[in-house]
Parts: C-alpha cells; sequence; structure tokens
C-alpha cells in the first residue's frame, strides 16, 4: 500500500474515533476537545487532497474561532447540573440516528453517483495550475460563476451578526447611553433594574430602605434546625431595648 | 525555485532552525529581563555567568527540579495536554518562514526554509488560532476559578485580536498577489519607483496603517502586556496558569515566548522585507542576519511596551479591537483594493 493511502486511513480513523467521541463523552468539555480533533483531522484530509487553503481555513474558521466560542460556553456548564445524556430523551435520540442516516445516505449517493457516471468536474490538476494556484482558482470561481450565491451568504451573516448586537444590548438603548454618560462601567445590567434591589432615588445607587419594614420572612427548617432569614441584625436579637 | 532537497536534508534544516528558536528563546527572556531592568534602572540578572548570561539555564534547571503539582479537582488528562498545545503549535509555525533563498553547502543544494506552502501567512495564522486552546484547556483543566476567568479571557481577546490579525494581512496579500511567505518576501526585495528616490519596496511603506493594526493586535494575540488580561496578576493571581508548576508551567512559558519570536519573524517576512538588506544578494549568511535584526527590534518593542504602559481594562481592550481597529482595518482593505483597481486600469 502506498503511504498516502496508509496516512489517508490513519487520519480517517482518528477523525471518525474523535466523532464518535463527541457523541459518547459525558463531559461536555472532553466532546468539544473531540470535535476540536474531528476538525483538525478534516483539515489533514483537505491537506491530503491537496486543497491547502480549504484546509487552513478549516482551521482557522472552526477549530480557531467558533470551537474556541463553543468551549467558551461550555467550560461554564457545572457538569453536575446536565440531564442524564444515554439514558432520557427518546426523541432526541430517534430524530438524531434519523438525521444521520439521511446524512449518511446522501454522501452515500454523491460518491455512487459520481463513481457511476465518472463526472469528475473541470478542476482537474493541469486547470488548477493554470489558474495559479488553488487558492486563485477557489477565489475565481467563488467571485465570478457563484457571486449571487456568495453575496447572499454574506447577506444573512451580516443578518445574524446584527441580531446578536441587539440581543446583546440591554432592553432600551437610552438607558445604555445614560449609564455610559454617567461613566459607570455596567455590563449591561443597568443598577437599579435588578429586582432584588429597591431603585435609589436618582436610579443610580441602589439603596436598601431601612425605613418602612421588611416583611420577616417564615421561619423554615433545614436538616432539623430552624433557620431564621433576617434583612436586620438587629431583628431579632434580644440586647437593648427595641420597640 | 525551491531546490528538491532530500528528506534527510530537510530535516537537518528543520533540526537546525527549531533548535536555534529555542535558544533563542531561552535569551529571549535574558534580553527582556535586562531591557526592563535598564529602562527601570536597575541591574537585571548579574550574577549567573558573565552579565547573567547563563541565567536562563539557571531559570530552566531550576523550573525542573520543582514539584509538579496537580490539583486533586483537576482534569487529569486535559491538565497534562493543554501546555503542550501551545508550546507545540508556537513552534510548528516556524515551518513556513523563510530565512533565505536556495543557497549550496557543501556542495549540497539547500533551502533556507523548512518548507514553502502556498499558503504560508495563513498557516501561521492557523497555528497561533490553535495555540489559545492550550490557554482555555488549561485553564479549564484546573478546576479554578482565576484560571476559568484568564481562559474565559483569553479565548474572547485571541478570537477578536485574530479577526484584525488576518485581516491586517489582506492588503499584504493584495499587493503581493500571493499567500505564500517566500513569494511576498521576493515581491518586496524590488525598489519602490519614486523618482529620485529608491526606496526598497517593503510593505510598511505601502501598507503603514496594516502594520501599525498588525503590530498592535500581534501583542494582543500573544497575550502580552498591555493585553495580558488573561494572566492579569494583579486581579486574577496569575490567570491560567495558576496552578501549573515545575516543567508544565515552563511549557506555558515557552510557548509564550516562541510565539512572540514566530510573530516577530512573521511580521519582519511581511513588512520589513524578510531577509532583504544591504549585501543579501551576495552573502545568504547577511541575509538572515538582516532578518534576525529585524525580529530583535520588534523584541525590543514587545519589551519596551510591556515596561512602558499600564494593562488595558477588559471593556476597553473589546472595544479597541471591534470599534477602532476593524473599521480601520477594513478601511485600509477598501482603499488598497481601490488603488490597486486604478494602478491596474481597471477603473477609471
Amino acid at each position: 500500500m502506498p503511504w498516502d493511502v496508509i496516512i489517508f486511513y490513519l487520519i480517517a480513523a482518528v477523525c471518525i474515533t474523535s466523532a464518535v467521541g463527541v457523541v459518547v463523552a459525558n463531559n461536555p468539555v472532553h466532546a468539544g476537545v473531540f470535535l476540536v480533533i474531528c476538525f483538525l483531522n478534516i483539515a489533514a484530509t483537505f491537506v491530503m487532497m491537496g486543497a491547502e487553503f480549504l484546509a487552513v481555513v478549516q482551521v482557522i474558521v472552526y477549530t480557531g474561532a467558533i470551537l474556541v466560542l463553543v468551549l467558551f460556553v461550555l467550560m461554564l456548564v457545572d457538569p453536575d447540573d446536565l440531564p442524564e445524556f444515554h439514558t432520557a430523551r427518546p426523541v432526541q435520540r430517534v430524530v438524531g440516528l434519523l438525521l444521520g442516516a439521511i446524512l449518511l445516505l446522501e454522501v452515500g449517493a454523491a460518491i455512487l453517483s459520481r463513481t457511476v457516471t465518472g463526472a469528475r468536474g473541470d478542476a482537474t490538476a493541469q486547470n488548477i495550475a493554470a489558474a495559479g494556484g488553488n487558492t486563485q482558482a477557489l477565489g475565481r470561481v467563488l467571485y465570478s460563476d457563484y457571486l449571487l450565491a456568495f453575496e447572499v451568504v454574506s447577506l444573512v451573516l451580516l443578518v445574524g451578526v446584527i441580531g446578536a448586537i441587539v440581543l446583546a444590548l440591554p432592553e432600551r438603548l437610552g438607558e445604555q447611553i445614560s449609564i455610559t454618560r454617567r461613566g459607570t462601567i455596567s455590563l449591561g445590567h443597568p443598577r437599579g433594574t435588578d429586582a432584588a434591589l429597591p431603585a435609589g432615588p436618582a436610579g443610580e445607587t441602589p439603596m436598601v430602605d431601612r425605613e418602612t419594614p421588611s416583611p420577616t420572612p417564615e421561619p423554615t427548617t433545614a436538616g432539623g434546625r430552624t433557620l431564621i432569614m433576617v434583612t436586620d441584625p438587629d431583628e431579632r436579637t434580644t440586647v437593648g431595648t427595641r420597640p | 525555485m525551491p531546490a528538491d532537497m532530500p528528506l534527510w536534508l530537510n530535516f537537518v534544516v528543520a533540526f537546525v532552525i527549531m533548535n536555534v528558536l529555542l535558544v533563542g528563546m531561552a535569551y529571549m527572556t535574558w534580553f527582556e529581563r535586562k531591557v526592563m531592568a535598564a529602562m527601570q534602572d536597575r541591574m537585571g540578572p548579574t550574577r549567573t555567568g558573565p552579565a547573567g548570561l547563563l541565567q536562563p539555564i539557571a531559570d530552566g534547571i531550576k523550573l525542573l527540579g520543582k514539584e509538579d503539582l496537580i490539583p486533586a479537582a483537576a482534569d487529569k488528562l486535559v491538565f497534562f495536554f493543554a501546555p503542550l498545545i501551545i508550546f507545540v503549535t508556537a513552534i510548528v509555525s516556524v515551518a513556513v518562514i523563510p530565512f533565505g533563498g536556495t543557497v549550496e553547502i557543501f556542495g549540497a543544494d539547500v533551502n533556507l526554509f523548512i518548507t514553502d506552502l502556498n499558503v504560508g501567512a495563513l498557516y501561521v495564522l492557523a497555528f497561533g488560532s490553535i495555540g489559545v486552546y492550550g490557554i482555555i484547556l488549561g485553564a479549564y483543566a484546573s478546576a479554578n476559578r482565576f484560571s476559568l476567568l484568564g481562559g474565559l479571557r483569553a479565548a474572547a481577546q485571541v478570537v477578536s485580536y485574530e479577526i484584525i490579525l488576518g485581516l491586517a494581512l489582506v492588503g499584504v496579500f493584495m499587493l503581493s498577489g500571493s499567500l505564500s511567505l517566500r513569494e511576498i518576501m521576493l515581491t518586496q526585495q524590488t525598489e519602490l519607483d519614486l523618482g529620485p528616490l529608491a526606496l526598497p519596496n517593503w510593505f510598511i511603506l505601502s501598507q503603514p496603517l496594516a502594520f501599525v493594526i498588525y503590530m498592535i493586535a500581534a501583542v494582543a494575540e500573544t497575550n502580552r502586556a498591555p493585553f495580558d488580561l488573561p494572566e492579569a496578576e494583579t486581579e486574577l493571581v496569575s490567570g491560567f496558569h495558576t496552578e501549573y508548576s515545575a516543567f508544565r508551567f515552563s511549557f506555558y512559558f515557552l510557548g509564550e515566548y516562541i510565539n512572540m519570536i514566530v510573530i516577530s519573524l512573521f511580521a519582519a517576512t511581511l513588512f520589513l522585507g524578510g531577509t532583504d538588506g544591504p549585501g543579501s544578494d551576495a552573502y545568504w549568511g547577511l541575509g538572515i542576519l538582516w532578518l534576525l535584526l529585524k525580529t530583535v527590534a520588534f523584541l525590543f518593542f514587545y519589551v519596551w511596551l510591556r515596561t512602558t504602559l499600564p494593562r488595558f481594562r477588559y471593556d476597553q481592550l473589546m472595544g479597541i479591537a471591534w470599534k477602532v481597529l476593524l473599521p480601520l482595518v477594513l478601511l485600509n482593505i477598501v482603499v488598497t483594493a481601490f488603488i490597486r483597481l486604478v494602478g491596474n486600469g481597471q477603473v477609471f
């Protein structure tokens, strides 16, 4: 067997193993790391097919940016709070299997139709070399034959970006601006909007209102001992004379 | 054209370059300490060897001799692999940096670069972006809140500044018409035609804005002061590597400094003509010397920044990236593209 075939099978084996790992892993961060390994191996197969540009873009966009953000979120998840992955949720398991099977069929159909018809498109080694290399050939095709699709995709992405900004803004833009003018460094959580704290006189400082007595909470029992929730240290003490 | 080298010769070149890089990293720490000491009116290391020249070796021995602590709650496997990621990705990036053309050494044609990838510049960016996994996974695996905060900062910071870094280079790619670092370097070894003035065609002259933005983004990408938020010791103990000790810590240390050297080599190749300089056409050794001198200038700039500027606040860091640098770098691309089209006679 030639060396490149052996290396291809090695890469493919690692790729599929890590893809299985993504689904099987209990710890979400481990699943994310498996996905990173899987994507890196996909980039490696791109390199083996002579598509260096695609490989590098795969690494920069998926591995270097998107998965970093995915891990960013996963790291904040407490593993103890997760639902049981492998026991419940029958609907999701069935749908997942179904979608996987459909995808497998699609890929199989694509490979089969190509083997049967033998059509290989015009992206031969000679044509790519004539265009000045892989990157140039891809760029030409993308910006001439598929220009409309390219622009539509960028428009969709732009809408996505604007949507993300709108979601990240506080509820009222004017509120944010007035906070900026007062010189606080609040990050989308304007003072006085916290339900737990009453608003201050001008909205700038949360003040705990000590004049009107807060409703005394009912004593609760935890583990056999009585817990008393108080808001004022003098509330339940008997020292001194308190009306 | 690069010569066809036998595989073993390629390995020899790679071996030499990577070992020189490791020694360079060790002496980068000495250089940083000496320069910082001079700027702060101190002496720096003096006891170990003449002018403290053996200090990096003493540091290395000390780090290897320390106890290797692993927190009880740590994710052991991830904790073990994370420092290796940042170290390996940093050192692998140097493979595409050209140290010259093809020269004859002892009768054999030797390429003074490990490989000439046709997407070399993007390759460096790609490995830079994988390197951040070393930080965030190490931070996660430490099971420490300070580490986790540092890791989260690193993730957001590197993703933001990577975009700036990549877009800053687009102008260079447009002018050179290639993504191969060797071809970008060769494009710069011509003369800029400005009438009586004979200037080298270095991209720092035709892309000054891109150069400035690249330098800012490069400092942020390597997590160096004033953008060293992931390891801000005043707030986060020491950020993502709080729980690391002994040789595991030294991998982070190695990775950070090698990253700095690679980014500086990369900047010297992209903007300062690489090996271009007086006499570099005749003697290839002189070309390497020029490249190293330019790199040292960039490294000095790093140290200079560290001693001069206070650390940014986190929201300022993000604000600069998205609200100042991104519009500027997009403007640079549009203007460069327009000038290129006018120059080709495709507009007007």
